[in-house]
């Protein structure tokens, strides 16, 4: 039995009367991909920012690395907040520094290793993030989309973290960078040992990267587990988005 | 057992220590715990003959450590030396072939350009005559379409004045109201000091009502209506350029002048007159206050200094400067807002510019005003 690094228990989140997460419950394993899945506004971008600590549900708890976070202050939620990494679905680069000052960040902020170990360590993971080293001095608005999150995910693998909360990562990109994209995710999971959480809408990564699927509809969780066992759920959700003309194209050619 | 002891002979805090030619790390080998690791690694002098890093007591490695140990291997690396690691365990053995594949692309970071003084002097001087170039630009197309508008009175979009009048205007009046009041009571307290060694107290009410009408009341508004309707526009413009709004009108056939322009233009050169008289009134009423508590003079009296002291002529200069000044803050503030590009970033500087420029361009202008009225003898 792997290990739960993330559990999740009846979160619930209302903005106002409007009801958009109810009492959802869900794990997640050391190691595993893990995508979040759903239409447009179905919450998954919430539940998201909720299991990453960016946001407080209205109610429900949170047990990350075996500790309840919601009852505890920003201030202690802070330790394991550099266990996490984020990368945000527009990048979130900060736009007054470079790549390479952006991927040093959380570097300087949390160690007080030599600056040169520093950017040595930032050039790694800009490797790593699959950017070439130019692009280190280059500023956020001089990249284009696909570097953009490159960029951001390489500081989000800054400080090695457990887990890596990846916002759509491929949305935005043309179908060759989406699919590096991809590459990128899995290349991560092998050689850091990540434990992924996406959200996504895009088949092709579902396909190649998730290992399992939590797929939201209606404010519930509709279905769960791998591919396989959601598509053959026979939920009406599940149906709907994987049996669309778009999911039966791409469904079919993996058939094959 | 022999190799369980050492490692207990060994402080339990990240580190490592050298015996003979072998060097046991252990600890949590992360990138918080590191900084001693690191200086040590440097500063250590290295058995010459031969060195066996021993992993064995390392409880967590992550890539800052496996890249310490990788970099201080290479460098210690004379080929002389026997180098050896031993007790790897699988997952840190990972992490080492990781940093090795990628140290090839770990070299001196390139730096990002930094043009040079000279450099930079030539930027800046082009940049402003552009944008002065720009400025003259902006006002052309804008009387462009000010002067159809002569033509089609009907075209101007009344609704978005009356929204602007009630955003600019309306609800300016809380503030500059108390703030002219303020002024007034501050000038009066100033001007009472010393009117009162001279036994001349009435004399407050010329000093009020003239500093206050001529001068006081139309610079505060025009600066306070900068500041809180300049900025507002220069943040509205930019935001629709950054979200691209701006283009959508283009793409639509709606000229951005006309519809995001116009009528903030229109609106604040109705607005800030009527502002300025509001002012006035609360000045000269704060003045009052301040007059009958400091100096014992009483309204009636107050008032009919007032009367005899003010003339048309300097009421109008007072109000007729506030037209100009307000068309200097919606175009600046406008402008501004069209030269956003980019990022969220830009709207933040671009309105920090605007506000500066148009309160700047309110000072010139009102000591050009000065100048010309004395030599008028208005």
């Amino acid at each position: 039995m792997a290990e739960h690094i993330l559990q999740a228990h009846d979160l619930v989140m209302k903005f106002g009367r409007k009801c958009v997460l109810d009492r959802i419950s869900m794990q997640l394993e050391r190691g595993e991909i893990l995508a979040i899945v759903g239409g447009s506004g179905s919450g998954k971008s919430t539940l998201m920012r909720q299991l990453a600590l960016l946001q407080t549900p209205t109610s429900g708890s949170i047990e990350l690395f075996g500790e309840r976070v919601l009852e505890m202050s920003e201030f202690r939620t802070l330790p394991l907040r550099r266990r996490m990494g984020v990368m945000f679905q527009n990048g979130a680069l900060f736009g007054d520094l470079t790549v390479l000052e952006n991927i040093s960040m959380p570097l300087r902020e949390h160690t007080s290793i030599s600056l040169e170990t520093i950017e040595q360590i930032a050039m790694l993971k800009l490797a790593l993030a699959g950017l070439e080293p130019e692009a280190a001095a280059l500023f956020p608005s001089q990249l284009s989309g696909g570097m953009r999150k490159r960029a951001a995910v390489a500081r989000g693998i800054a400080m090695d973290p457990e887990i890596l909360f990846l916002d759509e990562p491929g949305s935005g990109l043309d179908p060759v960078s989406a699919d590096a994209m991809d590459d990128l995710v899995l290349h991560l999971k092998r050689t850091l040992g990540l434990t992924v959480v996406l959200v996504t809408h895009d088949m092709d990564s579902l396909w190649r990267v998730a290992d399992r699927i939590v797929l939201l509809a209606d404010t519930r969780i509709a279905a769960e587990g791998t591919l396989q066992e959601v598509l053959e759920s026979g939920h009406a959700a599940a149906h709907k988005f994987f049996h669309g003309r778009r999911g039966r194209v791409v469904g079919a050619t993996y058939d094959q | 057992m022999e190799q369980a002891r050492s490692q207990r002979q060994v402080n339990s805090r990240t580190g490592f220590a050298i015996e003979g030619s072998r060097a046991t790390c252990v600890g949590n080998w992360q990138a918080q715990e590191l900084h001693d690791v690191e200086k040590l690694m440097s500063q250590v002098k290295w058995p010459a003959d031969a060195v066996e890093f021993d992993l064995g007591g390392i409880t967590s490695l992550d890539t800052v450590g496996a890249w310490l140990l990788f970099r201080t291997i290479r460098e210690i690396d004379d080929g002389n030396r026997q180098l050896s690691v031993l007790n790897v365990n699988e997952q840190h053995q990972k992490l080492l072939d990781l940093v090795e594949d990628r140290s090839e692309s770990i070299r001196k970071p390139p730096k990002p350009y930094v043009p040079g003084v000279l450099e930079s002097i030539g930027r800046h001087t082009s940049s402003q005559f552009l944008q002065y170039f720009e400025f003259l630009n902006f006002i052309g197309k804008l009387a462009i379409v000010f002067s159809k508008l002569f033509l089609r009175p009907w075209r101007l979009r009344w609704g978005l004045v009356v929204k602007e009048l009630q955003s600019a205007g309306v609800n300016a009046l809380p503030i500059v109201g108390l703030l002219a009041f303020l002024i007034g009571i501050v000038i009066a307290y100033q001007g009472g000091i010393v009117l009162r060694d001279y036994g001349a107290n009435i004399y407050v009410a010329d000093i009020v009502g003239l500093s206050m009408v001529r001068e006081l009341a139309p610079l505060i508004t025009a600066i306070i209506v900068a500041g809180r309707t300049g900025s507002a526009y220069t943040a509205q413009i930019g935001t629709m350029m950054v979200t691209e709004e701006v283009d959508a009108l283009r793409s639509i056939g709606v000229a951005p002048l006309e519809i995001l322009v116009l009528p903030k233009l229109v609106a604040l050169v109705i607005a800030l007159p009527l502002l300025t008289v509001f002012a006035d009134a609360m000045g000269l009423f704060g003045g009052m206050i301040m007059a009958s508590s400091m100096l014992d003079l009483n309204s009636s009296t107050f008032i009919n200094r007032l009367t005899e002291a003010m003339t048309m002529n300097s009421y109008l200069s007072g109000i007729g400067k506030a037209p100009v000044f307000a068309a200097i803050i919606a175009v600046v503030g406008c402008f501004q807002g069209f030269r956003v590009y980019g990022s969220a970033e830009s709207v933040g500087r671009q309105t920090t510019i605007s506000v500066v420029e148009s309160i700047f361009l309110v000072i010139i202008v009102d000591a050009a005003f000065s100048v010309a009225f004395s030599k008028l003898g208005i």
